[in-house]
């Protein structure tokens, strides 16, 4: 019958320690030492003064790749805890939602790029002489790039999960932890990997982008991929540069196929329907981790009662929990509100009086005048991400539906386009800023290439799932009536992929906005090419170190993100929901 | 109240303790428009120590809603729930549901759903695996341990909800529609068991508490049967069942109690009464006069189906031959022919159902012909004019004003579904039409002429 679950009843088809066991147990040392190897190198003393210069040889490559890793993954552990515990309070707690949604809200629409500078020496100051304050400022980035999606997500399937199985769990008096490792999380767990892939895939671009920055007017360089690249390209080094995309590419793809293929092809048996799916998410690193013995025995003998000692230990009392707070438990309920309350206030308070500061700096250094040119070069930089996003709609609707009418090209083309979208294409825009400025395309055209290199990918993507979900009654029918040409678009193919299109431009949109902050102000050699517009004014006030004009232009352009969210995306959402809905 | 049997046996059960108990229990619930939807009238329920209690009802008759009070599920929003005579606080530790929907976590194997029933319990793991084995052994799944829900049959599923429930060992087994999701063979056959396990003296278990709107399996299986009324729900009969195990559904015994709860839902449900005087239309609306009549949620095609077949085969006239002609549960039967009778297109006299000379023309007039009656039918319900009223002196009307007004005139009604009705079946009279995306009901301005004039 089943032989999926090597952790539960792993007896029936537990195999012999054979070599792969050998294998994995030589992986998870080498992994645990190469963890502390590349995390000692955090900790080491960092002198502003003196930064060290980088290992220019190729050979040093794994390394740098090894120390961006990590910092991805420690902040993508970042983004998990606080998706698990924001996500949980929003959606268990009224008050809780009530901060909490909208303040996601704003937090996404805030172009992160733009307050490294501030994050930086806020982080220094917290670990004055160590590296980790700029390891910190670096992981903060990649969090904050990915954590909004995430615990949105996680509180999305937190409050759609059906109600007979949250019933079920309040009959059977389930724990509050018994109740979050049993329904809640397995309930979630296919839209939280899902997500949690995307983000990381996102993150690849702050990391690469985070690692070497210019800031208060000095340069530094995190040891990383990112920065080995930045100073490749400076001395003009096109075997290491080269050298260097390879390793990212490595990375991004040993990331997807050792870490997040297995976890969705483990996680098939987290959905929802109760009809056996008809193709399964396969992973051949899945199908060589399940048969071993050591990992089975992990999560039986450690895993397993560990997770249930905590469910002893959560709340030990004999009768099941109230599922309305009543009587003396009033009291308690009172207190809760009072807790939040006064944390509320406390945050608020703080949040004001930080306001009120930023208002009164921005004030007296920007002037009227300035002010009016930053909201025109906010307009530009709109322009330039909607003209990214209809070309890129122009380009790849049609090659899109195309794929996702050719299941066996799809199958390819698909993990292919999310490997696109995961590479930081900031790493080779000074190689194609050097093109720019061979063939003399002004900056101001440019840059919505160079947006589009990185963002084009999710509208891609997204369109060929789009062009497979439409279903086959729906095709065979439009070919019964012998529709053809503009009027199958019309009537079929273009509806059918519309959901499908607002998901990708949406995303891709709100990508360009952070990519306009590179893609604007581009160096090559000793070349600055500059474009007019918000991105290129928030990149130069940024290496300058103007607090009240970088204030100013995160402000303006989080206005512009939101926006163009309320007025232009939400509305494309709900018509997508109204009307294009396939079921 | 009847009793029809003798076995003096089942005759104890009134005396004997009371496991749970609903005391003047009243539910409201806040539905669209924020006005309150009474669903729950002052129902006095008790669940007796050694019984098989089965509350027979229609859908949304509020059935669901008393079972969801007695395991505490749900709280009342007026009355006492009492369980061993003691007030209930939370879930009802005495009590275990098997749901409809079977409500198994899909990522757990059938051990894994199984052992859920027990997590409360913290158990060592020793005694917490011999339970659930017993369990699983008991239900007939021996096999299935390692099994995911998604590769069973809904028998088998349904067998894991059991267990699930039974593992903890409750005195009271409540089940929510427990075998109406499964095809006829598979639940006649865990009818049975459930019989079975509740006859077995040596368990803990004590007594079966049974919702259903299935008139047969409630005659099957319970000891005693207490019919809800909807809108809003109150109980209106109680029936002693002293028919020995096994119970032969072709028996006239068994037969006869069948009927007699038939006839009892008829009467209730389509009372011989006068007609409701017709109003002037235009004349205004006073909502402080007596209570509107509420439509039953029935789509128009079922109304003409019904007429059709009554026509074709005039020697039907019986509403439970009907019923079983229409191959639909009686309770649906009955809204269908109560929707029928409200736009006078058939009368009710006792248990039959006869084609009026309104039906007859209606049946032979052409589709221009039908929507013209149809349309004067609808003229002459009260609820519509809230509706009519509206559209007289402006051309929409905002959805949300419509249902505000259902719900101050129907108190135990759900307005969503009373507008989706009356959208129906104005659209069908050609006298309204709804905009989906604006929210809004609007005239029918091109059909203008069919239309009657008051």
């Amino acid at each position: 019958m089943n032989t999926e679950l090597p952790q539960l009843k792993a007896a029936e088809h537990r195999g012999s320690f054979g070599l792969m066991d050998i294998a994995i147990i030589l992986g998870l040392i080498g992994l645990g030492w190469s963890v502390i190897h590349f995390a000692s190198g955090m900790l080491v003393h960092f002198d502003e003064q003196a930064v060290p210069l980088l290992d220019e040889s190729v050979w040093s490559i794994p390394y740098y790749a090894g120390r961006t890793l990590l910092r991805m993954w420690m902040a993508f552990a970042c983004s998990l805890l606080f998706t698990f515990g924001v996500g949980y309070a929003a959606a268990k707690s009224r008050i809780a939602r009530a901060f909490i949604l909208p303040a996601i809200d704003v937090l996404q629409s805030v172009p992160v790029l733009g307050f490294l500078s501030a994050t930086v020496a806020g982080f220094m100051a917290l670990f004055p002489g160590s590296l980790f304050g700029v390891e910190c400022a670096s992981i903060f980035a990649i969090f904050t790039g990915q954590v909004w999606n995430m615990t949105f997500g996680f509180y999305h399937s937190l409050v759609t999960i059906p109600a007979d199985l949250q019933d079920a769990a309040a009959t059977f008096g389930l724990t509050r932890w018994q109740r979050f490792r049993t329904l809640e999380v397995p309930a979630s767990m296919h839209s939280l990997l899902w997500n949690s892939m995307m983000s990381f895939g996102g993150g690849w671009f702050f990391v690469a982008q985070s690692e070497a920055i210019s800031v208060m007017g000095k340069n530094i360089k995190l040891p990383g991929i990112g920065s080995y690249m930045a100073a490749a390209v400076e001395r003009g080094d096109n075997a290491a540069a080269f050298w260097a995309v390879i390793a990212m590419l490595t990375v991004i793809v040993a990331s997807d196929q050792l870490v997040w293929r297995p976890l969705i092809a483990w996680a098939d048996r987290f959905k929802m329907e109760l009809t056996e799916s008809t193709q399964a998410p396969g992973s051949w690193f899945y199908d060589v981790l399940r048969v071993s013995v050591v990992l089975s025995w992990l999560s039986e003998r450690v895993l397993e009662p560990a997770g249930e000692l905590l469910g002893k230990l959560s709340v030990h009392r004999n009768g099941p929990q109230p599922v309305v707070a009543k009587g003396h438990t009033a009291v308690k309920q009172f207190l809760y509100v009072g807790v939040f309350l006064v944390l509320g206030l406390f945050l608020a308070f703080y949040a004001m009086r930080g306001l009120v500061g930023a208002v009164q700096a921005v004030r007296a250094g920007v002037s009227l005048q300035m002010a009016g040119h930053i909201a025109w070069l906010g307009v530009l930089t709109m322009l330039r991400v909607f003209a990214m996003t209809l070309l890129a709609t122009l380009l790849w609707t049609p090659v899109g539906v195309w794929i996702g009418f050719h299941p066996k090209v799809a199958r390819v083309a698909q993990p292919l386009a999310q490997i696109a979208a995961s590479f930081p294409v900031n790493m080779t825009f000074p190689i194609v800023v050097g093109l720019f400025v061979a063939w003399r395309i002004p900056m101001n055209w440019g840059s919505i290439l160079l947006i589009a290199m990185g963002t084009q990918w999710y509208l891609l993507f997204n369109v060929i799932a789009g062009a497979m979900a439409i279903p086959n009654d729906l095709k065979d029918a439009a070919r019964t009536y012998g529709l053809r040409g503009w009027a199958l678009w019309r009537t079929l193919i273009l509806p059918a992929i519309f959901p499908f299109w607002v998901t990708g431009a949406c995303t891709a949109a709100g990508g360009a906005w952070n990519a306009s902050i590179v893609a604007e102000l581009a160096t090559w050699g000793g070349t600055t090419l500059k474009a007019d517009g918000l991105g290129a004014l928030i990149a130069e006030v940024t290496q300058r170190g103007d607090t009240p004009l970088i204030l100013c232009c995160i402000a303006t352009m989080s206005f512009f993100v939101i926006v163009t969210n309320q007025l232009i995306w939400r509305r494309l959402y709900s018509l997508a929901e109204r009307r294009f809905r396939l079921d | 109240m009847l009793h029809t049997s003798s076995s003096l046996k089942y005759a104890d059960v009134e005396k004997s303790p009371v496991i749970v108990e609903l005391r003047n229990v009243t539910k409201s619930f806040t539905v669209a428009g924020g006005s309150e939807m009474k669903v729950l009238d002052q129902i006095d329920l008790a669940v007796h120590e050694g019984e098989l209690l089965a509350l027979l009802g229609q859908s949304g008759s509020g059935k669901s809603t008393i079972l969801r009070c007695l395991t505490g599920l749900a709280q009342p929003t007026s009355g006492r729930v009492l369980c061993y005579g003691q007030p209930l606080e939370g879930i009802n530790p005495h009590a275990s549901v098997v749901f409809q929907t079977f409500a198994l976590y899909p990522w757990l194997t059938v051990e894994q759903n199984v052992a859920v029933g027990l997590m409360a319990k913290n158990l060592p793991r020793v005694e917490r695996d011999a339970a659930v084995e017993k369990a699983i052994e008991l239900i007939g799944l021996s096999n299935y341990h390692a099994a995911y829900p998604r590769e069973i049959s809904g028998g088998m599923r349904q067998r894991v909800g059991i267990a699930r429930a039974l593992v903890s060992e409750p005195a009271i087994l409540c089940l929510d529609e427990a075998f109406s999701s499964l095809d006829v063979l598979t639940a006649e056959n865990l009818r049975h068991e459930m019989i079975t396990l509740w006859h077995r003296k040596d368990a803990t278990l004590k007594s079966v508490f049974m919702v259903t709107h299935n008139i047969e399996e409630a005659v099957e299986m319970a000891t005693r049967i207490c019919i809800l009324f909807p809108r809003p729900g109150r109980l209106g009969l109680v029936l002693e069942n002293h028919l020995p195990y096994p119970r032969d559904s072709k028996s006239p015994e068994f037969q006869s109690l069948v009927r007699t709860i038939h006839e009892t839902i008829t009467t209730l449900t389509l009372p011989d009464h006068p007609p409701e005087p017709v109003i002037v239309s235009g004349a205004p609306i006073s909502r402080a006069r007596n209570r509107m009549e509420s439509i039953p949620y029935v789509p128009v095609g079922q109304i003409l189906g019904l007429l059709s077949i009554l026509r074709d085969t005039p020697d039907l006239t019986n509403i439970y031959d009907i019923s079983n002609e229409i191959g639909k549960e009686f309770g649906e039967t009955i809204g269908i022919v109560k929707a029928a009778e409200i736009l006078e297109l058939v009368e009710t006299p006792k248990n039959d159902v006869r084609l009026t000379e309104l039906g007859q023309s209606f049946l032979s007039a052409d589709r221009i012909g039908r929507r013209s009656i149809f349309s004067d039918q609808i003229h002459n319900l009260r609820i519509f004019h809230i509706i009519i009223e509206y559209l007289r002196l402006q051309d929409e009307v905002e959805a949300d004003q419509i249902l505000k007004d259902i719900a101050s005139a129907l108190p135990y009604d759900n307005p969503e579904k009373i507008l989706q009705t009356m959208v129906a079946w104005g659209r069908y009279a050609g006298i309204m039409d709804f905009n989906a995306n604006a929210r809004t009901v609007f005239v029918l301005k091109d059909d203008a002429e069919h239309a009657p004039s008051a």
